[in-house]
């Protein structure tokens, strides 16, 4: 029973990892057409990386080694198009063996990892090198604002013009950033792939994206429109790809549905803030790892509230 | 434990199956916050022994029959009188560099939650010798912890080995901040643990009992009030058998615990003062 089990397990991570990698098929053309050969090399720096360091961590811990699960592959891919295109190439291959050997590998395989393993590894590469990970000087898309992010933008206040001459740059990510994370149509038809596949996930990315943009109306960080403010930020960074690729990991995520809404919606709010007094540019990978170190509280504590609500009236019945 | 415990079976406890920052959990604050570079960790861990050494055997010698209540405060005041003067050394032979990058946390070694669990578990309920080589033992075990995570961030998040530059093509800044000791010391104590396993395999089975009171300093860890609440004893018992103990009773039994110990260092006192005592 224990191995059958277990083979569903890990036929299941496959193939949910085989769906995310499907839908990060689009992000790393997209990085291919912008930055040519160079996101080729990012993505290989920190894909293999990934996999030696998931094959090492299982002949040390003397267990099966999962590389067929696909996760260290999803791991690397996710580190490489989260950095930019002149990054230095050992900056992908730490934090993918950070990844795969502090955040996953420790705890056996991707469905039992606490913390999302590419998060945990851009967040140690933000915090190690980070005039590197926030640079986006070489080989960058300079369409709009030349080489400063949109994300350095709205960190110093600058206003962001947002009209019909540049709104298409923005949405397909034609601005300095990320490697494969700015075009935001592909992130949305990777949200339609996803919510055809696994309906349940996007529940998350729906709290999110609904918490960022309340967030904004509220605290708007540009004294501006809030159109200039509302597109530049989801636009951001890394806002979107981590809406439809990391909040929605199913190790991660809440059981119930409710949960999953109030999960990404937290995130959502921790990221924002964050990004209001936050040191650094680039803060969703921080609020998942948060968020994820909150779980057990959407897992158990909230659970319990709807119950107490339940027993409270029969109590006063009985007095 | 009633029987006298040799050095090497205090170590092997001490500083191996039941190592106080990797197994019991305590002291962890200073080794994550101070222990950035290897000097640093080097001076906090000499603070550290010095005054666990001389607290845990104060305590057996003297402090058994005080109530518990009053003990732990004594605890902190003997830290005090040993961390003071260590301050003044160092800043007097031209170490306040090294000291002021320690900040708060050589003064706070004289509060340590390690002396307070060591002196409050194991001293005040055996005898010196027994207490001076526990925490001699648990000296070494937080020591050589201090040391590795001092070392090991040095070297990854500056590239220097004490204050020695080190050629290094790539250096890690995350490992001189505290999660990178958080996860540095989750990886020695895995490593601890299958050691521990390997070397010793019946530890578990044939020490229920202490096993049991390592549990309980864990919880004592936390706050030093818990350890009043997590003690079986009411409090109340404590106190009564003290009043019923006379002075002569208490000197007595403290000179005997004394004299124990001088004699196994091979120190020979006189006949005539055991028999006037």
């Amino acid at each position: 029973m224990a191995n059958s089990s277990r083979k569903q397990n890990n036929q299941s991570a496959k193939s949910i990892c085989a769906d995310y990698l499907i839908m990060l098929i689009a992000p790393c053309v997209m990085a291919f057409v912008y930055y040519g050969a160079r996101s080729l090399l990012v993505l290989a720096s920190a894909v293999f990386p990934a996999i030696i360091t998931d094959a090492l961590a299982g002949i040390v811990l003397r267990k099966k080694i999962y590389i067929r699960d696909l996760s260290a592959i999803f791991t690397g891919a996710v580190i490489a198009l989260m950095m930019p295109s002149g990054v230095p190439l050992y900056i992908p291959a730490f934090a993918s063996i950070f990844a795969i050997g502090v955040a996953k590998a420790p705890f056996g395989s991707s469905t039992k990892a606490p913390f999302v393993p590419a998060a945990a590894g851009f967040a140690f590469a933000s915090v190690c090198f980070k005039e590197q990970v926030f640079s986006y000087t070489v080989g960058t898309r300079d369409a709009v604002f030349g080489s400063t992010s949109l994300g350095s933008m709205l960190m110093k206040g600058s206003s962001v013009h947002v009209g019909t001459a540049n709104i298409f740059d923005i949405v397909i990510g034609n601005t300095a950033g990320p490697m494969g994370t700015g075009c935001i149509l592909l992130m949305a038809a990777c949200a339609v792939y996803l919510l055809i596949r696994r309906p349940k996930a996007l529940l998350s990315s729906a709290g999110f994206i609904v918490a960022c943009i309340l967030m904004v109306v509220l605290f708007p960080r540009v004294p501006s429109s809030m159109k200039s403010n509302v597109i530049p930020e989801l636009c951001s960074g890394s806002l979107m790809f981590a809406a439809v690729f990391l909040i929605t990991d199913p190790s991660t995520l809440p059981r119930k549905n409710l949960n999953k809404i109030i999960y990404g919606a937290v995130c959502g709010i921790i990221c924002m803030s964050m990004r209001h007094m936050g040191a650094y540019e680039e803060t969703v990978c921080f609020a998942v790892l948060l968020t994820n170190a909150l779980r057990p509280v959407f897992d158990s504590a909230i659970e319990k509230m709807p119950s107490i609500a339940k027993k409270s009236p029969r109590k006063e019945v009985t007095e | 434990m009633k029987g006298n415990l040799s050095f090497r079976e205090a170590l092997k406890k001490g500083a191996v199956i039941y190592n106080p920052v990797l197994v019991q959990l305590v002291g962890l604050c200073p080794v994550v916050a101070a222990s950035t570079t290897f000097q640093q960790a080097a001076m906090l861990s000499a603070a550290m022994c010095i005054e666990l050494i001389a607290t845990c055997v104060i305590a057996s010698a003297l402090l058994k029959n005080l109530p518990r209540w009053i003990r732990v405060p004594v605890y902190f005041l003997i830290g005090l009188a040993f961390v003071c003067p260590a301050l003044y050394y160092f800043e007097t032979y031209s170490l306040s560099s090294m000291s002021l990058g320690l900040k708060i946390y050589l003064p706070l070694t004289a509060i340590n939650s390690v002396v307070a669990v060591h002196c409050e578990q194991f001293a005040v309920k055996n005898s010196v010798k027994n207490a001076f080589l526990d925490a001699v033992a648990s000296g070494i075990g937080v020591s050589a912890i201090f040391l590795i995570t001092g070392a090991v961030r040095e070297i990854l998040g500056k590239a220097t080995f004490a204050g020695v530059s080190i050629n290094l093509p790539v250096t890690l800044k995350g490992m001189a901040l505290p999660f990178g000791c958080i996860i540095l010391l989750g990886y020695l104590a895995a490593l601890l643990n299958s050691v521990t396993a390997k070397t010793y395999p019946h530890t578990e089975e044939s020490e229920e009992t202490t096993e049991t009171e390592n549990e309980a300093i864990t919880e004592t860890e936390a706050e030093v009030t818990v350890i009043q609440k997590t003690e079986a004893e009411p409090e109340t018992v404590t106190v009564q058998a003290t009043e019923e103990k006379s002075v002569d009773d208490i000197i007595e039994s403290a000179t005997a615990d004394l004299d124990e110990f001088l004699r196994s260092l091979g120190i020979d006192i006189p006949a005539e003062e055991d028999s006037a005592q």
